[in-house]
C-alpha cells in the first residue's frame, strides 16, 4: 500500500524526467528528432531568454523576501496587522492568471491607474508613452510575481512566528535596549530564515520556471526561458531542442539553488559578527512608514486588479481617460455564457476530484505514517514544486503521447494531483502530528474498531485543517495551467487554459469575466472552508444542548 | 484504497484504446447519404485559433445547428496557432499514430497547408464532394492557396484582407503606403505591429516587401515561387532598411510588441496606437457595434492594394470522425451558414460563396448584411495576392534573427 501511493507520486517524476532526458540526446527519435543541445544553445534567442529569466527571476524571488521581511518588522503588532494576515489566504488563493489580467488592467499607459489621475493632474489627454506593459525588461513581470508569492512566504513566516515566540523575543531585545528592527534581525531573523528557506526555495524555482504569467506579464522578444522551449515543444522538429532546453532550466534552477546557500551562507557570517558588535540602533519611525506604505501597496495592487476585473466583467465601454465606465452592461456574462460555463464545470470538475483523491491520499498516508506502516519522507513530496513544471511535464507529455494517455480526463487529474498532493499533505501532516492519540485510545478502550475511530473520532476532530487542506487543493488545481495543457491535448479546457490561450485575441470584457470565474472558485473554496467548521460545530453544540439541557458545570 | 482501485482501469482503458483499432467506411468520396448516416453520433474535435470570442461564438452557433440537424457534436478545440496543431499531426504520424487521431478537422491556411500536403497529413479530396461545394467562388486563391495547389484537401471557409482601422476622430488621413507610414510615425504618429511569427505581423512584413519590392519586376516575380530559388537577401534588404527605421519610432520602441491583430484594435480603442491591423474588412463595424470601438473609426487599405487569401478547413489523414467532419465542412459552406458569418453583427469575414449562383432566398441572406460605415466600402483597394507559401517561414526566421532577441 505504501509503495503503491509513493509509487503512484514518484511514477510521473520519474518517466517525467526520463521523457526529458531522452529526447533532448536523441534516443526518442520518433518524438524527437535530432541533437537537441547543440540546436537549443546555438539558437540566437538562447542567451537572451537565459539572461531574462535568470532576471526577473532572482529580482522577484529578493524582493519578494525583503517585502516579507518588511511586512513582518515593520507591520507585525501594528493595527494593519489583522488587514494583512486576514488578506493573505483569499491572496494566495486568486490564481496567477487573474492577478496577471487585473495587473495589467491596472498599471498600462491606458490603465486604471493612469485613467483616475487624468487629464486633470497630470495633463495626459491620451495615454503616456513614456512606458508599455508589459515592457521589455520584464518588469511588469516581477511585480506581477511579487504580488502573487510575498502572501505565500508571508504565510509561511507567520505560521511559524508562534514556534519562534516572538513576543517574548522582541521584549527581550526591548529589555535589552535594541531598537525592533535590531530585534528581528539580530534576534527572530536567524532563527525564522531556517524554517522558510524551503518555501523560499520552491518560491525561487517558480519564479525561474513561470509559464503562464510569463506569457501574460512577460515580454515577448525574446521571451524567457520557459515561454521560448514552450513554443519549440509542440513541434516534432525541436522537441529535442525544447527538452535540452528544459534540462538546461533545470540546472539553472539548481545553480541559483546553489549560489542562494553560498549567499546564505555569507550573510550569516556578516549578521553573526553584527550580532556581537552590540551596537543597539537608532529608533525607526520613518522606516517603519516607509515599510508599512510598501506593504500596504502590495494589498492594494492586489485588491485593485481584482476590483478591475470585476468591473471591466460588466463593462460596455470605458474610454481613456474616463475614471470610470461610461456604459455598463450585463451581456459580457449572459451573451456569453457558453464560453464561461463550459471552461468553468471543467475546472471544478476537475478541482473537486483532485481534492478529493488528494485527501484520501494523504489521510491513507498520514495514517500508515502514523502507524509506523510508512516513513516520514516529508522531503519527497516537494519533488514537484522544486523541479521545474516545463522540465517535467515536457517528459512526462512525451511518456503520456507514447501510451496514447494524453487527452484523457484522469491523465489531467493524476497530473494535478501530483502538484496538489505536496500541499496538502504538508498542510494536514503538522495537525496529524499533533492530534492528541488519547482520543483515539480512549474509543478504542470503548470498543470501536480502527475504522469507527477514524472516521467518528479523529477525521472529525481535525476537520478544519482538512477543510483547509481541501480548500488550498481547490486553489491549486483551479490555477493549473502547463499540467492541463500539455496533458489535456486541448481536450480539456479549463478556466486557465482559456484565459491564457485568449487573453490577446478576446474581447477584454470576456477575459475579464473569465478571470474573474477562476478568481470565484477558489475563493468560494476558502469561505466554504471558513464556515463548514463552525456550522458543524453549531450543530454538535445544539445536539449537546439538546440531549443535555443543564449546563454541566466544572 | 479508492486511489489505487480508481487508477486501475483508467490504465487499463488508456492501454487498449491505444491498440484498438477501429474501421470507418467514408472516403473522401463516398456517396452523401452514407456520410450522413455515419457522422451521426459522432464527435467532431475541430482545432482552430480560438483567440476570438466573436468567432468562438459562431462555432457555437454551428455547434448547435450539427447537433440538432446532423446529430453531430462539435467540440471546439481552441489553439493559438495552428502550426503546433500541424506539429502534432508530423508526430503522430512519425510514431505512426495512423488512426483514432485527436484532430478531426482543423482550419488552415498558407504555409500550414503546404507542410500538411507535402508531408501527406491531409486525407483525400474531400471538398471537392461536399454538396455546397458547387456555389463556391471560381477564384485563383481558393483554388491555389499561396500558390499552392488545393486539389479537394481542404475546404474553403472564409476570405481575407488585410486592412488598416484609424479613428478618424484622432487621426484624420491615415497613412496609405509603407512610406506614409514611417513619416507618420516620424510625426507623432502611433503605430505597432504584432510581431511575426503571429498572423497578423507576418502578413504585414509581407505587405511591406511586396510594395518595397513594386519597382523591380524580378522581385515581384520571385515573391511568386518558392523562395529557395530566389536571393532571398538581396530581394528582403530594402525591408529590413525599411524596419530598422520605423522599429525605433513604434509604441514600445521595437521591443515590446502586440501579440496579436486584435490587441492592436484593443490598443487603438485605448488611444495606445492610432491604427489597427485587421484581416477582417468587416471587423471595425462588428467592434463598433460590441462596444469595442468608438462610431469615429474606419476601414481603409493602402492606395496600391493589401494581401488578401482564402482559409480553409482539413481533415487529417488519421481523423477520429472523418464522415463528421465532412458534414461539419459542408455545413460550414452553407448559405445560411456563409451569410451568418458575413454579418458584422457575429463575425462579418467576406463569404468564399458566389453569391449569383444561390437562388433568390439564399441570395436575400447576402443582401440583407449591413455592413455599415466602419467597414472597409466595398470596391476599394485591389487585393495583392500572398507571396508563395515558403516566403511566410524564410521572412519570419530572418525578422526573428533580426528583432527577437
Amino acid at each position: 500500500m505504501v509503495w503503491l501511493l509513493a509509487g503512484l507520486f514518484l511514477f510521473p517524476i520519474i518517466l517525467g524526467l526520463a521523457g526529458t532526458v531522452l529526447p533532448s540526446i536523441g534516443w526518442l527519435p520518433t518524438i524527437a528528432t535530432g541533437q537537441g543541445f547543440s540546436v537549443i544553445l546555438s539558437d540566437p534567442r538562447w542567451l537572451p531568454a537565459v539572461a531574462l529569466s535568470l532576471q526577473t527571476g532572482i529580482i522577484a524571488t529578493v524582493l519578494v523576501l525583503a517585502l516579507t521581511l518588511l511586512s513582518l518588522i515593520c507591520v507585525h503588532d501594528t493595527r494593519l496587522w489583522q488587514w494583512v494576515s486576514a488578506s493573505l489566504p483569499p491572496m494566495l488563493a486568486v490564481p496567477h492568471a487573474a492577478i496577471a489580467v487585473g495587473l495589467l488592467f491596472l498599471i498600462s499607459p491606458s490603465g486604471a491607474l493612469v485613467r483616475l489621475v487624468s487629464p486633470e493632474l497630470t495633463g495626459w489627454a491620451r495615454p503616456p508613452t513614456q512606458w508599455v506593459v508589459p515592457d521589455a525588461n520584464g518588469w511588469s513581470l516581477i511585480i506581477g510575481l511579487v504580488i502573487k508569492e510575498t502572501p505565500f512566504l508571508l504565510l509561511a513566516a507567520v505560521s511559524q512566528l508562534q514556534a519562534l515566540n516572538v513576543d517574548a523575543s522582541l521584549r527581550i531585545g526591548r529589555t535589552l535596549g535594541y531598537s525592533p528592527a535590531r530585534c528581528w534581525s539580530r534576534l527572530i531573523l536567524p532563527r525564522l530564515y531556517p524554517r522558510i528557506r524551503l518555501t523560499l526555495l520552491i518560491i525561487l524555482a517558480f519564479n525561474l520556471t513561470v509559464v503562464d504569467m510569463a506569457l501574460l506579464l512577460g515580454p515577448g522578444n525574446p521571451p524567457t526561458l520557459s515561454v521560448l522551449l514552450m513554443a519549440l515543444v509542440n513541434d516534432p522538429d525541436s522537441r529535442a531542442a525544447a527538452s535540452a532546453g528544459a534540462l538546461l532550466l533545470a540546472g539553472l534552477v539548481a545553480l541559483c539553488f546553489a549560489l542562494m546557500y553560498l549567499l546564505e551562507r555569507w550573510i550569516a557570517g556578516v549578521a553573526a559578527r553584527r550580532r556581537r558588535s552590540g551596537a543597539r540602533g537608532q529608533g525607526f519611525g520613518v522606516f517603519r512608514t516607509l515599510g508599512q506604505g510598501v506593504v500596504l501597496g502590495l494589498l492594494l495592487s492586489c485588491a485593485a486588479s481584482l476590483v478591475l476585473l470585476l468591473m471591466w466583467s460588466f463593462t460596455r465601454r470605458w474610454r481613456f481617460p474616463d475614471a470610470w465606465p461610461s456604459e455598463w452592461t450585463l451581456q459580457n456574462w449572459t451573451s456569453r455564457a457558453d464560453v464561461l460555463i463550459d471552461p468553468a464545470v471543467t475546472t471544478l470538475s476537475i478541482a473537486l476530484t483532485v481534492a478529493l483523491v488528494s485527501l484520501v491520499s494523504a489521510i491513507m498516508w498520514l495514517e500508515l505514517e502514523r502507524r509506523a506502516l510508512a516513513p516520514r519522507i516529508d522531503g519527497m513530496w516537494f519533488l514537484p514544486l522544486l523541479i521545474p513544471q516545463v522540465s517535467l511535464l515536457f517528459g512526462w507529455q512525451a511518456v503520456a503521447l507514447w501510451f496514447g494517455w494524453d487527452g484523457h480526463w484522469w491523465t489531467v487529474v493524476y497530473t494535478h494531483w501530483l502538484y496538489t498532493l505536496p500541499y496538502v499533505i504538508l498542510i494536514l501532516a503538522v495537525a496529524w502530528r499533533e492530534l492528541d492519540p488519547g482520543w483515539g485510545h480512549a474509543a478504542q478502550v470503548l470498543g470501536a474498531g480502527y475504522w469507527r475511530v477514524l472516521w467518528k473520532i479523529r477525521l472529525p476532530l481535525l476537520l478544519r485543517p482538512l477543510c483547509q487542506a481541501a480548500a488550498v487543493a481547490v486553489a491549486v488545481s483551479v490555477a493549473q495551467y502547463l499540467p492541463t495543457l500539455l496533458l489535456g491535448a486541448g481536450r480539456h479546457q479549463t478556466l486557465a487554459t482559456e484565459l491564457v490561450t485568449s487573453f490577446g485575441g478576446v474581447d477584454r470584457r470576456v477575459i475579464a469575466a473569465l478571470a474573474v470565474l477562476q478568481s470565484l472558485l477558489p475563493l468560494l473554496a476558502f469561505v466554504m472552508a471558513l464556515l463548514y467548521p463552525r456550522w458543524r460545530m453549531s450543530r454538535v453544540q445544539q445536539h449537546v444542548k439538546s440531549i443535555n439541557p443543564q449546563p454541566v458545570l466544572p | 484504497m479508492p486511489t489505487y482501485r480508481r487508477f486501475i482501469p483508467v490504465l487499463f482503458s488508456a492501454l487498449l484504446s491505444s491498440v484498438a483499432t477501429h474501421t470507418y467506411a467514408v472516403e473522401p468520396d463516398s456517396d452523401w447519404d452514407t456520410v450522413l448516416e455515419e457522422a451521426r453520433g459522432q464527435t467532431v474535435y475541430f482545432n482552430a485559433w480560438g483567440g476570438s470570442d466573436r468567432i468562438n461564438n459562431y462555432l457555437a452557433w454551428v455547434a448547435k445547428e450539427l447537433d440538432t440537424r446532423h446529430g453531430v457534436t462539435l467540440e471546439h478545440v481552441k489553439v493559438g496557432d495552428i502550426a503546433e496543431v500541424v506539429g502534432q499531426l508530423e508526430a503522430a504520424k512519425l510514431v505512426g499514430r495512423n488512426e483514432d487521431g485527436n484532430v478531426d478537422l482543423m482550419w488552415i491556411n498558407g504555409e500550414n497547408f503546404a507542410a500538411m500536403k507535402r508531408n501527406e497529413l491531409t486525407w483525400g479530396p474531400f471538398a471537392t464532394h461536399l454538396p455546397n461545394s458547387r456555389y463556391v467562388k471560381d477564384s485563383p486563391s481558393i483554388k491555389a492557396d499561396f500558390s499552392v495547389s488545393v486539389d479537394g484537401l481542404e475546404s474553403p471557409w472564409g476570405g481575407a484582407q488585410l486592412v488598416f482601422i484609424h479613428d478618424s476622430a484622432a487621426v484624420a488621413s491615415p497613412p496609405r503606403s509603407a512610406d506614409a507610414l514611417l513619416e507618420f510615425v516620424r510625426g507623432d504618429g502611433r503605430f505597432s505591429y504584432p510581431a511575426p511569427p503571429a498572423f497578423h505581423g507576418t502578413t504585414f512584413i509581407k505587405q511591406l516587401l511586396i510594395e518595397l519590392s513594386a519597382e523591380s519586376a524580378s522581385s515581384t516575380q520571385a515573391l511568386s515561387e518558392p523562395v529557395e530559388k530566389a536571393d532571398f537577401n538581396a530581394i528582403t534588404e530594402p525591408l529590413w532598411r525599411y524596419l530598422d527605421a520605423l522599429h525605433p519610432l513604434l509604441r514600445g520602441a521595437g521591443k515590446s510588441w502586440p501579440t496579436s491583430g486584435e490587441m492592436t484594435r484593443q490598443l487603438l480603442d485605448d488611444g495606445e496606437v492610432d491604427i489597427a491591423l485587421s484581416f477582417n474588412p468587416n471587423e471595425a463595424s462588428a467592434a463598433v457595434r460590441g462596444g469595442q470601438l468608438p462610431d469615429t473609426v474606419r476601414t481603409y487599405v493602402f492606395d496600391n492594394g493589401t494581401i488578401g487569401n482564402t482559409h480553409f478547413v482539413t481533415i487529417p489523414w488519421n481523423a477520429t470522425a472523418k464522415a463528421a467532419a465532412m458534414v461539419m465542412s459542408d455545413f460550414l459552406l452553407s448559405p445560411e451558414a456563409q451569410a451568418r458569418k458575413a454579418d458584422p453583427e457575429i463575425w462579418g469575414e467576406p463569404t468564399v460563396l458566389d453569391v449569383a449562383l444561390l437562388d433568390e432566398a439564399d441570395q436575400a441572406r447576402f443582401n440583407d448584411v449591413d455592413l455599415g460605415v466602419w467597414a472597409l466600402p466595398i470596391g476599394t483597394g485591389s487585393v495583392l495576392p500572398e507571396p508563395h507559401a515558403s516566403w511566410t517561414v524564410a521572412l519570419e526566421n530572418a525578422w526573428i534573427e533580426r528583432y527577437g532577441q
